[in-house]
């Protein structure tokens, strides 16, 4: 039963509460979509930490793609061995992963010494910063103790099972043999899905991808509506 | 209303494609646009409502306030001011950036938004309220209880307010208040609120409170040292200018100490225009100030030496226009409207020979009224002495006849006044004549020519006022003397002599004189002189002023359109004059106000005379042996003693328990009272509370504050306040063990700290006062209230609006004081509070008759048995006032009975106020049921109060005005009242100034003329008109003959030398490093709203976030300081820490801190006090000037705001180093 609700319902709820909780966010509260930064109150140490997690993050995610989202078999169509797949694994995961928690390590220490940035900090802002720390911090650890190749394969359980999640055929079978630090970082992991929409992580979707292709020179058009209106002429 | 677009939907635009044009270089998008709303909503508004900001700027700029949602976005400047007229600039628009700012504050965290009291204050007081059952004993028992009172009187300054409801924070109040007046007299309550012109509704509500329970109100004008002394002594006149667009009217202006592009941005335009019109303007000012960069010429003299260059420039007119060759213009003028030809006796000193004072009627046995105030002129047609039409003495007698034909008083026959006796002189005698300098006073040797008169005292030699105004200024006129043969001789005053004193080129002091009366010749007058606050906030400024005052005098500027001087310090020309003092003084319900003058009452309240060190002895004239008195205070004890200055608290026994004492004694009348005083006085059982002030039965108990920032802005010697007003931490490094001890107070050596029960703050901002303050209450801002608003810049009044309701809990000055009123009445009802009387004082007035109390000038001490106390001539006049304190609020909201059953009336003239009364109780509504006011008008609303003033005001409703001049007719035999008939039928109403601002209606109130569209220059009137000048002589004066003027060398327009304080006279902090020592001068701010709002975001972006000290270059290089690097200054009165603004705009030797920098705004602390660095005023105090105090003889006579001594601030020297370590106190 509590499988069943773990790898079944949970996913399903955190995933549904993601995302609508986007589309309430983004129609309701267009003002409080933002990162909230805290740049004007403290430089230093947000310049280190924030550019160390930033880029960790990113590798860490990238990394997470490959090896969930991207079956074990097509790999082996490319011709990239087991081993391979490990040492890419072991040596771009480790470190971004290290790079993104000692990041989070120097922001919330940030966050909770200088004055003025606990001042202003929200609930929302201590709520994302735990189930970051939680999900890094596991996600850390059971990396480290996988470092055996022949350790424990997330790309046979957790990759296949996550596919299953997203295909609406969920299978939690596939949880089963999973170890206790694997299976706190998934559900830390859901747990911030969960909570994202109400938090200054919204920011990761306002990610400026459009300036690499717009031209140098935006015209904005007036509302089609707008431009309809019989305009006064004086 | 259109449907919001969803935004999800319009991000998905994306997959429309996109239009690009110019190869790509630039793209049509068709994304959301709404957020642009916000920043177009900024500039919307669904209200504009008229309103200005009560602010002591002068500007008085009307403004449109633009309200969005009851929400005040932004103001505009309003552009519908009357139109000067056909060939001027006009007024609008008007108003500059920090005005512009204001709306920021409405809703800025400063704003006090409830009823606040210090959390340790109040837990006692609701502590006490629980044990008894009368609230005063309650009160009792904390303030009587010294560790209690120790306990909240240590914590002000200190934060720990509480929020409390309106009606505790008033109980408060008004248990404090009426425990005072039982305990130790109602004179023991004190209001203070500055500038009634600039929110006079505001002013009025507080003052009329303080006045229906008995307590003084405190002069302001004196206490900034904004008050020019010399204007009464010259002109018997508070103050009276041009309006700025005259400026318009001028052939040749100097700004003289006065910036006029930073102080009166709304007006500076008016000078370029003048230039474009052809007008030269020449700048005196030590610094390159903003107004400098006007001038075609720069003087740029040393800091306080101003009076050595107007001396001879002063010189070089007298011997090039007056004896070199004679302007008919200039004869004529000097001959009619000054006291030139007046005639002065000389007496013998010893050996010496000296000037005296003026020849009187009755010296000469003539038998005419009032013979001690008639002096005498000699007229050429009859070769005889006369008296001239329009002395004080003819202004008193009754006859109707106080006017400047020049014709004898007595036969009625035109008479041709004589300038000089050169020439018909018996003798030429050799006088002494003082002079001042920095290496000490010596007299000098000047000859006059002199006729013999008998008199009742036996044969004695005269001359006139010019004989002795040209030996003072040592011209030659080939009859010896140490006088000037060249320019270039070294003697007092020519151009040479004054080289070495202020550093501006004698060439150049020749030129701009020559230029100045050679344009007034040219253009009849028009020649002016802008003076401000640069050289009038000096001890000696009366003696600057003369000086600079004279030089539009000889030439015949004054009284002329685009000539004169024109002194803008301060926003002091009240126009609705009548209505707004009826109202503040109460006098519709009780009479005599009790008015005191500030310098005074915060000079003892505040113990800065404990430490005075240079003995008076060493500032008075060579002639005099000694000073009368060597300690500043004990001329104030005489000043109060022989009715010259008010004096409240007045007696070290409670006012009302004296009365009861009289009764008790026998005395029923007002006289017999006024007798018994005098007598308690004589036989000293009973003592005026200024000979203690230290004795906690003379302390003032409560001070109440509002519209003012006396806490850090205007509170010169500000730790003194701190030390022994308020008895806080304070960073005083001075002691009074070796300071002078005065003769008349009684010294103790432990001096008092902790004055006051409760300092009581009314205001919108938590600064200075509030934060020091016991309890602090939200006031509406100005866009939030009625009132209204007038300056001398321009002859416009106009309406404050509320533009929204007050928010919070805050209420208008009105409405607080209304509720204190009402507070204090059921106080008063609660414990059985039955009518009392009241003995009170009141000083010997100008433009009433007691100004001829005290003839010749002479003083004569009823203490010391020259004469016998009598009220009302040899000391002050004492009255009996009733008072009852249930019915406080039944009287604050109506207009009492006494505006039409008593005469209404302004500078010794009175009317009948009947009709405009019965016609105000038809506009405004009468108060209904049964009360002591049933029936009277209704000034309940603070809209009605402001009907009330237009309504009863000769300046704005026109048969007032016409009134007002057929009384002046009666008084002067002159035909005056068409000056008002044009606009008889106007009544000015507050819907009328709320369309428009309305130029007011010519008035006696004032000296100058807007006939027909005519711009406003004073005295004018005076000039076409013949009206006399409120003076001794009818004339404006250059001789000043009182017994104390000669003891300081005044009596003539002089050069005196800054005083010399240092900053340490003994023992003094280690030094540490390099440092300088810098004269320390605290002008007006560029970047804060006059005096205030220097923490208003919007002016704190503009320079440097922060207080700040300007150096020049030099100085800060000798010192080790960089810009932008913090740094101390201080001496024996404070410390103040700011960051250095190093300029070469700033001569060497002075220091510019810029007035009223909060001190809650980025102050770090220092090591001199273990504490934040002060305020500006830290490093100050005040010095007080004896002249100042005269009374009881013509113009030199006491009037509210018009005389008093000032407090001044300016000659105090600062040691200057850079901080070692800034250190926020934060931890």
């Amino acid at each position: 039963m509590l499988k069943q609700f773990l790898w079944v319902i949970l996913p399903y709820i955190s995933l549904t509460i993601f995302i609508g909780g986007h589309i309430w966010r983004y129609q309701y509260d267009q003002f409080g979509w933002t990162s909230k930064s805290s740049e004007v109150l403290e430089k230093k140490q947000l310049r280190l930490g924030s550019l160390l997690f930033h880029w960790g993050i990113l590798f860490v995610f990238i990394g997470h793609v490959m090896g969930i989202l991207i079956p074990e078999p097509v790999y082996q169509t490319l011709g990239i061995s087991e081993e391979t797949y490990h040492l890419i694994a072991l040596v771009g995961g480790i470190p971004a992963g290290l790079l993104a928690f000692i990041g989070l390590i120097i922001l919330i220490r940030r966050r909770i010494t200088v004055k003025r940035v606990r001042a202003t900090s929200s609930r929302s802002d201590w709520v994302a910063l735990f189930f970051l720390a939680v999900v890094i911090l596991t996600g850390l650890s059971s990396t480290l103790l996988n470092i055996d190749s022949n350790g424990f394969d997330y790309r046979t359980t957790i990759g296949p099972w996550f596919r299953s999640v997203l295909t609406f055929r969920p299978n939690p079978a596939y949880m089963e043999q999973v170890p206790i630090w694997f299976q706190i970082h998934v559900i830390a992991a859901f747990g911030i899905f969960a909570v994202w929409p109400f938090t200054r992580l919204v920011h990761v979707f306002s990610f400026p991808l459009r300036y690499l292709r717009r031209s140098y020179v935006v015209y904005r058009k007036r509302m089609p509506k707008q431009a309809e209106q019989p305009h006064q002429i004086h | 209303m259109k449907r919001k677009r969803s935004p999800l939907l319009n991000r998905f635009k994306y997959i429309k494609p996109i239009e690009r044009y110019a190869n790509d270089h630039s793209e049509m998008t068709y994304g959301d646009r709404d957020w642009e709303n916000v920043y177009r909503r900024r500039w919307q508004h669904d209200k504009v409502v008229r309103s200005t900001h009560g602010v002591n700027c002068t500007g008085s700029c009307s403004w449109n306030i633009f309200v969005k949602d009851g929400i005040v976005t932004w103001e505009g400047q309003q552009i519908d001011y009357p139109s000067t007229g056909p060939d001027m600039p006009d007024f609008e628009p008007r108003g500059c950036p920090r005005g512009a700012s204001f709306s920021w504050y409405i809703y800025s965290p400063l704003r006090v938004k409830y009823p606040y009291v210090r959390g340790v204050l109040m837990d006692m007081w609701r502590e006490a309220l629980k044990e008894h059952k009368n609230p005063l004993d309650a009160w009792k028992s904390i303030v009587e209880n010294p560790e209690k009172a120790k306990q909240y009187k240590q914590a002000r300054g200190k934060g720990g307010f509480v929020r409390v409801s309106w009606d505790e924070a008033l109980t408060l109040v008004a248990t404090s208040l009426l425990y005072t007046v039982i305990k130790y007299g109602p004179d023991r309550n004190v209001g203070f609120s500055p500038i009634p012109a600039m929110s006079m509704v505001s002013h009025a509500a507080g003052s009329r409170f303080m006045q229906l329970i008995g307590g003084p109100m405190l002069s302001f004008y004196d206490w900034y040292a904004d008050l020019p002394p010399a204007s009464p002594q010259i002109w018997g006149d508070q103050t009276d200018v041009p309006e700025s667009s005259d400026w318009y009217n001028s052939g040749y202006i100097i700004t003289w100490g006065s910036n006029v592009p930073l102080t009166r941005t709304p007006d500076a335009h008016f000078l370029a225009e003048a230039r474009y019109r052809g007008a030269k303007v020449v700048s005196v000012s030590p610094d390159y100030a903003e107004s400098t960069k006007f001038a075609d010429d720069w003087l740029s003299v040393k800091q306080g030496t101003d009076g050595a260059l107007a001396m001879a420039m002063g010189h070089v007119i007298l011997k090039e226009y007056y004896v070199d060759q004679q302007i008919p213009y200039f004869q004529q003028y000097a001959k009619t409207y000054t006291d030139f030809p007046f005639v002065v006796t000389l007496k013998k000193d010893g050996d010496k020979w000296v000037a005296g004072r003026f020849l009187q009627a009755k010296d000469l046995g003539r038998n005419v009224t009032n013979a001690e105030w008639k002096p005498i002129v000699y007229d050429d047609s009859t070769n005889s002495f006369v008296i001239p039409n329009g002395t004080i003495g003819s202004r008193w007698d009754g006859q109707g006849k106080w006017n400047l034909h020049m014709v004898d008083e007595e036969t009625e026959q035109p008479i041709e006044p004589r300038l000089s006796f050169l020439g018909i002189e018996n003798e030429l005698i050799t006088i002494h004549i003082p002079y001042f300098s920095d290496e000490g006073s010596k007299t000098i040797e000047r000859v006059v020519p002199a006729k013999k008169v008998q008199t009742a005292d036996g044969e004695t030699y005269v001359t006139t006022v010019y004989d002795l105004v040209l030996a003072n200024y040592g011209i030659d006129r080939g009859i010896g003397g140490n006088v000037a043969r060249t320019y270039d001789d070294l003697v007092p005053f020519t151009p040479a002599w004054q080289e070495a004193i202020t550093g501006v080129k004698r060439e150049l002091v020749i030129k701009i004189a020559r230029e100045f009366a050679q344009n007034a010749i040219d253009t009849n007058g028009r020649s002016m002189i802008i003076v401000g606050a640069g050289i009038n906030h000096w001890f000696n400024s009366d003696t600057i002023y003369r000086a600079v005052l004279n030089l539009v005098l000889f030439v015949g500027a004054q009284g002329v359109n685009g000539g004169g001087w024109a002194h803008y310090v301060g926003q002091e020309k009240l126009r609705p004059a009548e209505g707004w003092q009826i109202i503040m003084t109460a006098r519709d319900w009780t009479a005599p106000p009790k008015l005191q003058n500030g310098t005074s009452f915060f000079y003892f309240a505040t113990d800065q005379w404990r430490y005075e060190e240079t003995p008076v002895d060493e500032l008075v004239s060579p002639l005099v042996k000694k000073a009368r008195y060597s300690h500043y205070a004990d001329y104030n004890v005489l000043a109060a003693r022989l009715g010259w200055l008010p004096s409240y608290p007045t007696f070290n026994k409670n006012g009302i328990d004296l009365y009861k004492e009289a009764i008790a004694n026998g005395a029923t009348t007002p006289e017999q009272i006024g007798n018994y005083v005098a007598e308690q006085l004589k036989t000293k059982q009973l003592q005026f509370a200024i000979e203690d002030p230290d004795n906690e039965v003379n302390f003032p108990r409560n001070l109440i504050v509002w519209r003012a920032n006396l806490i850090s802005s205007s509170g010169k010697g500000h730790e003194y306040f701190l030390k022994h007003l308020l008895g806080t931490t304070h960073g005083l490094l001075n002691d009074d063990k070796d300071s002078l001890r005065p003769q008349e107070i009684k010294w103790r050596d432990k001096a008092p700290e902790g004055k006051l029960d409760l300092l009581v703050n009314l205001d919108f901002r938590m600064a200075g006062t509030a934060l020091y303050s016991d309890v602090v209450l939200p006031a509406a801002t100005w866009y939030e209230k009625h009132d209204l608003s007038s300056t001398d810049m321009h002859p416009f009044i106009h309406p404050f609006n509320p533009a929204i309701s007050a928010p919070w809990e805050a209420r208008s000055d009105w409405d607080i004081f209304k509720s204190l009123a009402k507070a204090v009445s059921d106080v008063a009802k609660q414990i059985g509070m039955k009518p009392v009387k009241e003995v009170v004082a009141t000083p010997l007035m100008h433009d009433t008759a007691q100004e001829l109390a005290q003839p010749f000038g002479k003083v004569l001490d009823w203490s010391k048995g020259e004469c016998e106390p009598i009220p009302g001539k040899t000391m002050p006049n004492i009255h009996v006032v009733e008072r009852d304190y249930t019915l406080i609020y039944e009287k604050m909201i109506a207009l009492g009975p006494n505006v039409a059953k008593q005469p209404m009336g302004i500078k010794g003239i009175a009317w009948s106020a009947k009709d405009e009364y019965e016609k105000l109780k038809k506009t405004l509504g009468t108060i209904k049921g049964a009360s002591v006011a049933a029936g009277c008008p209704d000034i309940s609303a603070a809209k009605n109060v402001a009907e009330a003033i237009l309504t009863l005001s000769s300046t704005t409703n026109g048969k007032v005005a016409v009134k007002a001049w057929e009384a002046l007719e009666k008084k002067t035999d002159l035909s005056l009242a068409d000056l008002a008939k044009e606009r008889e039928e106007e009544c000015f109403t507050f819907e009328q100034i709320t369309a428009q601002p309305k130029t007011v209606i010519t008035s006696p109130a004032f000296s100058g003329s807007e006939k027909g569209g005519r711009r406003y220059s004073p005295f004018t009137t005076n000039v076409e008109r013949l009206i006399p000048w409120r003076t001794l002589t009818g004339r404006q004066s250059f001789y000043l003959d009182h017994e104390l003027m000669h003891e300081f060398g005044e009596a003539m327009a002089t050069f005196k030398p800054m005083l010399q304080h240092r900053p340490f006279s003994k023992k003094r902090p280690d030094a540490k490093g390099k440092e300088i020592i810098l004269n320390y001068l605290t002008p007006h701010n560029k970047w804060s709203i006059h005096s205030m709002y220097f923490d208003a975001l919007p002016m704190l972006t503009l320079f440097r976030g922060g207080p700040t000290v300007w150096i020049n270059k030099d100085d800060a290089e000798e010192a080790g300081i960089r810009d932008n690097d913090w740094i101390e200054c201080f001496n024996r009165n404070g410390v103040v820490v700011a960051r250095a603004v190093v300029s070469h705009r700033l001569p060497r030797g002075m220091a510019f801190m810029h007035h009223a920098q909060d001190r809650h705004i980025n102050v770090p602390g220092t090591k001199l006090t273990n504490n934040r660095g002060g305020t500006h005023n830290s490093p100050t105090r005040i010095h007080v000037k004896p002249t100042h105090m005269i009374g009881g003889y013509a113009q030199l006579s006491y009037g509210f705001n018009y005389y008093g001594p000032t407090g001044n601030q300016r000659d105090l020297y600062v040691i200057i180093r850079k901080l070692e370590e800034v250190d926020w106190l934060e931890d």
